[in-house]
């Protein structure tokens, strides 16, 4: 049996001894799986995440990533292994130029001259950031801002990437960019957890998804088998896609069964095409 | 959101200290602030500090006011230490031990003590009295005294920029500490302040457009959601603070027996015994910061 790389047990997190953020929460996520976390704000999905890389330790309970206690670990060695990009990029950046952004990092975890110009240059190209290179980061579009700051985690190879709300404030083109790249790292084998309320991004890129609610996780399983508990969805005021909507409206009325519930416009294409014939 | 804050804001409470009106307190401050710069006189000063402790005491904020004073612990046994050994004082100055290179003198030890009790009754009833009024209330209150609206604002604006930049700072240490950054130290100080002053910069100038969107510097009369009333408690509060203060005062510049920069004399044991403490109260807070700088 693999052997999970993220572990909670009985996770309990209160700030200031009186707000519970987190509820005695037990979650296993395994190796290269894409886990998105969805819930209304303030339901605690930040304060989960930020357990992964250390920078909240738990009130009670345990999380282990990679085997190891986070609560033995400092934040600088796990980032070694768990990489966060945050929301707001301008809260990372700081270089004078996107070049010496992506250098930070590796730096910082003790990699030698020639693996940070390596790790660099593979970013860039990974990335596309070839013609900003040179820029200041403060000086590019905020779209490309937000690629330097998931550029800038990458450099530093982590094997589990937190990414928290990758397409807030984006464009079309971007959020479709962003997409391509979760989807390349999970190609390369890393362990994603993308906490949003971009459904459409979720469906797209998510094989699990979790959901939370009052500091609990309420719903953890397949894409689709979540969507189907429609009530439990519903109480939490999440919106799910429009083709899902759509097909939960022909699953009720019994025109489709629950195989068919849609989350992506290819596979509404693919049913409808079925249909007709 | 969880981080490191100084705690220097208001703190909801019933206290008597909170029921007073903020103009009477007001008062109260400018009264420390006369007479803790018109004396030189521990027994006054000290008198204050304790007054002010009995404050905290009565407004019931000792959990914030500790936090936030104690920044005042290290600062003392420094300022108390380096005025022994090098007195802010006109010579002669008469010595009482030698150690090492260091020679401890009588106006010295006079001048540390009469400088820390200044600080520390003029910062205790100024927290007291950020802890127990609405800022809302405070700006209110001035504005009916005529302060002008636009200076009102940019102080209400300041004060709420002091948690908003904390809270910033701790965001942008989480995220450079996320990629590996030692989170502590002048290490952490480019790394940090450069996004926290562009979020600063980037905050302000879209904070001055929405106040010029909003008509912000029209020159009609400005209206309040907070409305203060002054009762009459407040007024004898406010009379008795303001007639304390100038008889005090009075008497300081009137009595010159109560200088007694060159008649107050410290033991030697008790000199050596205070200079102790001093030395290793700041040896063991530096330790401290060192020890707390490599673990984190």
């Amino acid at each position: 049996m693999t052997k999970p790389i993220i572990e909670c047990q009985g996770l309990t997190h209160i700030y200031k001894n009186t707000v519970v953020a987190v509820d005695n929460l037990n979650l296993k996520v395994l190796p290269g799986e894409v886990v998105g976390i969805i819930g209304q704000n303030g339901s605690g999905k930040t304060t989960l995440v930020k357990h992964f890389n250390g920078l909240l330790k738990p009130t009670k309970g345990k999380v282990l990533i990679d085997g190891r206690d986070t609560t033995t670990m400092k934040i600088q060695e796990l980032a070694k292994t768990v990489g966060y990009v945050f929301q707001n990029p301008n809260q990372q950046l700081f270089a004078k130029t996107v070049e010496s952004e992506l250098e930070f990092g590796p730096r910082n975890i003790g990699c030698s001259e020639e693996e940070v110009i390596e790790r660099r240059e593979h970013a860039i190209e990974f990335f596309g950031l070839e013609n900003i290179r040179l820029s200041h980061p403060y000086r590019i579009g905020f779209p490309l801002r937000k690629l330097v700051g998931m550029a800038s985690i990458y450099t530093m190879k982590p094997k589990i990437y937190i990414v928290d709300e990758p397409t807030t404030g984006q464009d079309h083109i971007t959020t479709k960019r962003v997409n391509n790249l979760i989807n390349k790292l999970r190609d390369e084998g890393a362990t994603i957890i993308c906490v949003a309320h971009d459904m459409i991004l979720l469906a797209d890129i998510a094989q699990r998804m979790i959901v939370m609610k009052d500091s609990k996780i309420i719903l953890d399983g397949k894409m689709k088998e979540v969507f189907l508990n429609f009530e439990t969805i519903k109480s939490t005021h999440i919106t799910p896609p429009q083709v899902t909507e759509v097909s939960r409206v022909l699953l009720q009325n019994k025109k489709i069964g629950k195989d068919d519930l849609c989350l992506t416009i290819p596979e509404m294409t693919t049913l409808l095409k079925k249909k007709i014939k | 959101m969880q981080g490191v804050y100084i705690p220097i804001n208001y703190i909801p409470g019933d206290s008597i200290i909170h029921k007073i009106a903020p103009i009477p307190k007001f008062i109260w401050v400018l009264g420390f602030l006369l007479i803790g710069f018109s004396t030189r006189n521990p027994a006054i000063l000290g008198a204050l500090v304790l007054f002010g402790f009995i404050m905290v005491f009565v407004a019931k904020v000792w959990k914030p006011f500790t936090i936030a004073f104690i920044i005042w612990i290290p600062l003392a046994f420094t300022t108390f230490f380096f005025q022994g050994i090098a007195p802010a004082f006109p010579r002669p100055w008469e010595p009482i031990f030698s150690f090492g290179p260091f020679t401890v003198y009588q106006i010295g030890l006079y001048s540390g003590l009469t400088l820390v009790l200044r600080a520390w009754a003029v910062t205790i009833v100024a927290l007291v009295s950020i802890f127990t009024t609405h800022p809302g209330d405070l700006f209110t209150s001035l504005q009916k005294l005529g302060m002008p609206f636009e200076l009102n604002f940019i102080l209400t604006m300041t004060l709420q920029l002091i948690p908003i930049l904390q809270n910033e700072l701790y965001v942008v240490l989480s995220a450079q500490k996320s990629r590996g950054l030692k989170g502590t130290g002048f290490g952490a100080l480019i790394p940090s302040m450069v996004p926290v002053f562009a979020g600063t910069i980037e905050r302000v100038s879209q904070l001055s457009i929405g106040l010029e969107s909003k008509a912000f510097g029209s020159k009609t009369k400005k209206t309040s959601y907070r409305n203060i009333s002054m009762y009459p408690k407040d007024y004898i509060i406010l009379v008795i603070g303001a007639l304390v203060s100038a008889a005090i005062t009075y008497w300081i510049f009137v009595d010159k027996s109560l200088d007694w920069s060159r008649t107050f004399l410290f033991p030697k044991p008790v000199a050596i015994a205070m200079i102790t403490v001093a030395v290793l109260g700041f040896l063991t807070y530096m330790i401290f910061v060192i020890y707390i700088l490599i673990k984190v």
